[in-house]
Protein backbone atom coordinates (compact mmCIF):
# COMPACT_ATOMS: atom_id res chain seq x y z
CA UNK A 1 0.00 0.00 0.00
CA UNK A 2 1.33 3.32 -0.83
CA UNK A 3 2.28 5.79 1.81
CA UNK A 4 -0.22 8.44 2.09
CA UNK A 5 1.95 12.24 2.28
CA UNK A 6 1.14 14.70 3.88
CA UNK A 7 0.68 18.41 2.88
CA UNK A 8 1.85 19.40 6.51
CA UNK A 9 2.96 18.02 9.83
CA UNK A 10 2.27 19.21 13.35
CA UNK A 11 4.19 18.19 15.78
CA UNK A 12 2.32 18.12 18.96
CA UNK A 13 4.42 16.06 21.39
CA UNK A 14 4.74 16.91 24.50
CA UNK A 15 2.05 18.74 24.54
CA UNK A 16 -1.27 17.80 26.44
CA UNK A 17 -5.11 17.98 26.18
CA UNK A 18 -6.92 20.12 25.09
CA UNK A 19 -3.59 21.56 22.91
CA UNK A 20 -3.17 19.37 20.30
CA UNK A 21 -7.07 19.28 19.13
CA UNK A 22 -6.84 22.86 19.38
CA UNK A 23 -3.52 23.51 17.46
CA UNK A 24 -4.85 20.61 14.92
CA UNK A 25 -7.95 23.29 14.43
CA UNK A 26 -5.68 26.20 14.21
CA UNK A 27 -3.34 24.53 11.53
CA UNK A 28 -6.34 22.90 9.61
CA UNK A 29 -7.42 25.92 9.08
CA UNK A 30 -4.64 27.02 7.09
CA UNK A 31 -4.81 24.26 4.70
CA UNK A 32 -6.86 24.07 1.22
CA UNK A 33 -9.49 21.47 0.97
CA UNK A 34 -8.09 18.55 -0.16
CA UNK A 35 -4.93 18.71 1.50
CA UNK A 36 -3.44 16.29 4.33
CA UNK A 37 -2.53 17.23 7.56
CA UNK A 38 -0.35 14.98 9.60
CA UNK A 39 -0.22 14.87 13.04
CA UNK A 40 2.16 13.67 15.82
CA UNK A 41 0.94 13.50 19.35
CA UNK A 42 2.37 11.54 22.46
CA UNK A 43 -0.99 12.63 25.04
CA UNK A 44 -2.33 9.01 25.39
CA UNK A 45 -5.94 11.42 25.26
CA UNK A 46 -5.22 12.13 21.90
CA UNK A 47 -6.36 9.46 20.20
CA UNK A 48 -9.84 9.39 21.06
CA UNK A 49 -9.85 13.24 20.93
CA UNK A 50 -8.38 13.94 17.44
CA UNK A 51 -10.30 10.99 15.71
CA UNK A 52 -13.99 12.82 17.32
CA UNK A 53 -12.84 15.93 16.81
CA UNK A 54 -12.15 15.00 12.63
CA UNK A 55 -15.41 13.13 12.97
CA UNK A 56 -17.64 16.41 14.29
CA UNK A 57 -15.57 18.45 11.75
CA UNK A 58 -16.02 16.90 8.50
CA UNK A 59 -12.53 15.81 8.07
CA UNK A 60 -11.41 12.28 7.11
CA UNK A 61 -9.17 10.92 9.47
CA UNK A 62 -7.49 8.56 6.93
CA UNK A 63 -4.73 6.82 9.39
CA UNK A 64 -3.97 6.11 12.59
CA UNK A 65 -0.77 4.76 13.21
CA UNK A 66 0.82 4.04 16.90
CA UNK A 67 4.92 4.21 16.74
CA UNK A 68 5.65 2.93 20.59
CA UNK A 69 3.98 6.25 22.95
CA UNK A 70 3.86 8.58 19.41
CA UNK A 71 0.27 8.58 17.61
CA UNK A 72 0.80 9.41 14.05
CA UNK A 73 -2.83 10.70 12.40
CA UNK A 74 -3.45 11.63 8.37
CA UNK A 75 -6.02 13.89 8.35
CA UNK A 76 -7.68 15.44 4.83
CA UNK A 77 -9.54 18.45 5.35
CA UNK A 78 -12.54 18.10 3.37
CA UNK A 79 -13.77 21.55 3.10
CA UNK B 1 -26.84 17.35 10.09
CA UNK B 2 -28.81 15.08 12.55
CA UNK B 3 -28.43 12.16 14.55
CA UNK B 4 -29.20 8.70 12.30
CA UNK B 5 -31.01 6.36 14.03
CA UNK B 6 -30.20 3.12 12.87
CA UNK B 7 -33.28 0.18 13.17
CA UNK B 8 -32.40 -1.54 16.45
CA UNK B 9 -29.88 0.89 17.90
CA UNK B 10 -28.78 0.47 21.25
CA UNK B 11 -29.28 3.50 23.72
CA UNK B 12 -26.45 4.62 25.64
CA UNK B 13 -25.88 6.38 28.83
CA UNK B 14 -23.02 8.61 29.64
CA UNK B 15 -22.31 8.76 33.30
CA UNK B 16 -19.90 11.61 34.34
CA UNK B 17 -18.31 11.16 37.94
CA UNK B 18 -16.33 14.59 39.32
CA UNK B 19 -16.73 13.40 42.63
CA UNK B 20 -13.35 11.88 44.32
CA UNK B 21 -12.76 9.49 46.85
CA UNK B 22 -13.20 12.17 49.59
CA UNK B 23 -16.96 11.83 48.86
CA UNK B 24 -17.31 8.09 49.33
CA UNK B 25 -21.49 8.09 49.17
CA UNK B 26 -21.01 9.51 45.52
CA UNK B 27 -18.94 6.99 43.64
CA UNK B 28 -21.12 3.90 43.84
CA UNK B 29 -24.20 5.23 42.14
CA UNK B 30 -22.61 5.45 38.68
CA UNK B 31 -21.36 1.77 38.62
CA UNK B 32 -24.69 0.41 39.55
CA UNK B 33 -27.26 2.21 37.43
CA UNK B 34 -24.26 1.60 34.83
CA UNK B 35 -24.22 -2.05 34.96
CA UNK B 36 -28.01 -1.93 35.59
CA UNK B 37 -28.33 -0.41 32.25
CA UNK B 38 -26.50 -3.15 30.95
CA UNK B 39 -28.63 -5.38 32.28
CA UNK B 40 -31.46 -3.28 30.33
CA UNK B 41 -29.72 -3.79 26.81
CA UNK B 42 -28.23 -0.45 27.02
CA UNK B 43 -24.95 1.49 26.54
CA UNK B 44 -23.10 2.79 29.46
CA UNK B 45 -19.98 4.76 29.51
CA UNK B 46 -18.54 6.16 32.89
CA UNK B 47 -16.12 9.45 32.38
CA UNK B 48 -14.10 10.16 35.28
CA UNK B 49 -13.37 14.06 35.68
CA UNK B 50 -11.41 16.21 37.95
CA UNK B 51 -11.55 15.26 41.33
CA UNK B 52 -13.53 11.60 39.99
CA UNK B 53 -9.97 10.34 38.55
CA UNK B 54 -8.99 9.36 41.98
CA UNK B 55 -11.68 6.65 41.77
CA UNK B 56 -10.16 4.86 38.88
CA UNK B 57 -6.70 5.48 40.20
CA UNK B 58 -5.08 1.85 41.13
CA UNK B 59 -5.53 0.74 44.79
CA UNK B 60 -7.72 3.15 45.72
CA UNK B 61 -11.37 1.56 44.90
CA UNK B 62 -10.49 -1.36 47.14
CA UNK B 63 -10.48 0.98 50.35
CA UNK B 64 -13.88 2.34 50.51
CA UNK B 65 -16.74 -0.07 51.27
CA UNK B 66 -20.20 1.60 52.80
CA UNK B 67 -22.66 0.45 54.22
CA UNK B 68 -23.54 -3.44 53.65
CA UNK B 69 -22.45 -2.75 49.94
CA UNK B 70 -19.49 -4.67 48.72
CA UNK B 71 -16.14 -2.72 48.24
CA UNK B 72 -16.19 -0.48 45.49
CA UNK B 73 -13.78 -1.90 43.47
CA UNK B 74 -16.13 -5.29 43.92
CA UNK B 75 -18.60 -3.05 42.28
CA UNK B 76 -16.15 -1.39 39.87
CA UNK B 77 -14.91 -4.68 38.77
CA UNK B 78 -18.65 -6.41 38.20
CA UNK B 79 -19.59 -3.12 36.17
CA UNK B 80 -16.59 -3.88 34.05
CA UNK B 81 -17.46 -7.18 33.57
CA UNK B 82 -21.23 -6.54 32.00
CA UNK B 83 -19.17 -4.00 29.32
CA UNK B 84 -19.21 -0.41 30.97
CA UNK B 85 -16.70 1.27 29.15
CA UNK B 86 -14.66 3.69 31.79
CA UNK B 87 -12.66 6.41 30.21
CA UNK B 88 -10.32 8.75 32.35
CA UNK B 89 -9.59 12.81 32.09
CA UNK B 90 -5.80 12.27 32.52
CA UNK B 91 -4.78 16.00 32.45
CA UNK B 92 -7.45 16.27 35.42
CA UNK B 93 -4.05 15.01 37.37
CA UNK B 94 -2.71 18.50 36.93
CA UNK B 95 -5.49 20.52 38.67
CA UNK B 96 -5.39 18.37 41.90
CA UNK B 97 -1.86 17.61 42.18
CA UNK B 98 -1.78 14.23 41.09
CA UNK B 99 0.89 12.34 39.20
CA UNK B 100 0.09 11.04 35.32
CA UNK B 101 -0.52 7.47 34.74
CA UNK B 102 -1.05 4.94 37.52
CA UNK B 103 -4.90 4.21 36.70
CA UNK B 104 -6.47 1.33 36.53
CA UNK B 105 -6.25 -0.49 32.41
CA UNK B 106 -9.45 -0.41 31.82
CA UNK B 107 -9.84 2.92 32.22
CA UNK B 108 -9.02 4.48 28.63
CA UNK B 109 -7.30 7.83 29.04
CA UNK B 110 -9.22 10.79 26.92
CA UNK B 111 -9.68 14.36 26.67
CA UNK B 112 -12.07 17.59 26.23
CA UNK B 113 -12.72 16.42 22.31
CA UNK B 114 -14.14 13.28 23.44
CA UNK B 115 -16.21 14.26 27.21
CA UNK B 116 -17.86 17.21 23.95
CA UNK B 117 -18.44 14.40 21.67
CA UNK B 118 -20.05 11.95 23.79
CA UNK B 119 -22.48 14.37 25.47
CA UNK B 120 -23.93 14.73 22.17
CA UNK B 121 -23.42 11.26 21.07
CA UNK B 122 -25.30 9.50 23.89
CA UNK B 123 -29.05 9.45 24.48
CA UNK B 124 -29.00 10.99 27.91
CA UNK B 125 -26.07 11.78 30.11
CA UNK B 126 -25.98 11.62 34.33
CA UNK B 127 -23.28 13.80 36.07
CA UNK B 128 -22.40 12.76 39.46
Amino acid sequence: MQSIKPDRTLDCIGLYCPVPVFKTRETMDELKAGEILEVLADDPAAEEDIKRWAKRTGNELLELKKEGRIIRFLIRKNR
Amino acid sequence: MGKEIEKGKRKRILYVQTSGIDTPERLYSPFVLAMTAKAMDLDATIYFLGKGITVVKKGEAEKIKLGNFPSLKEIMDQAIKTGVELMVCEQSTQLIALQRGDFIPEAKIVGAATLNDLALEVDASMWF
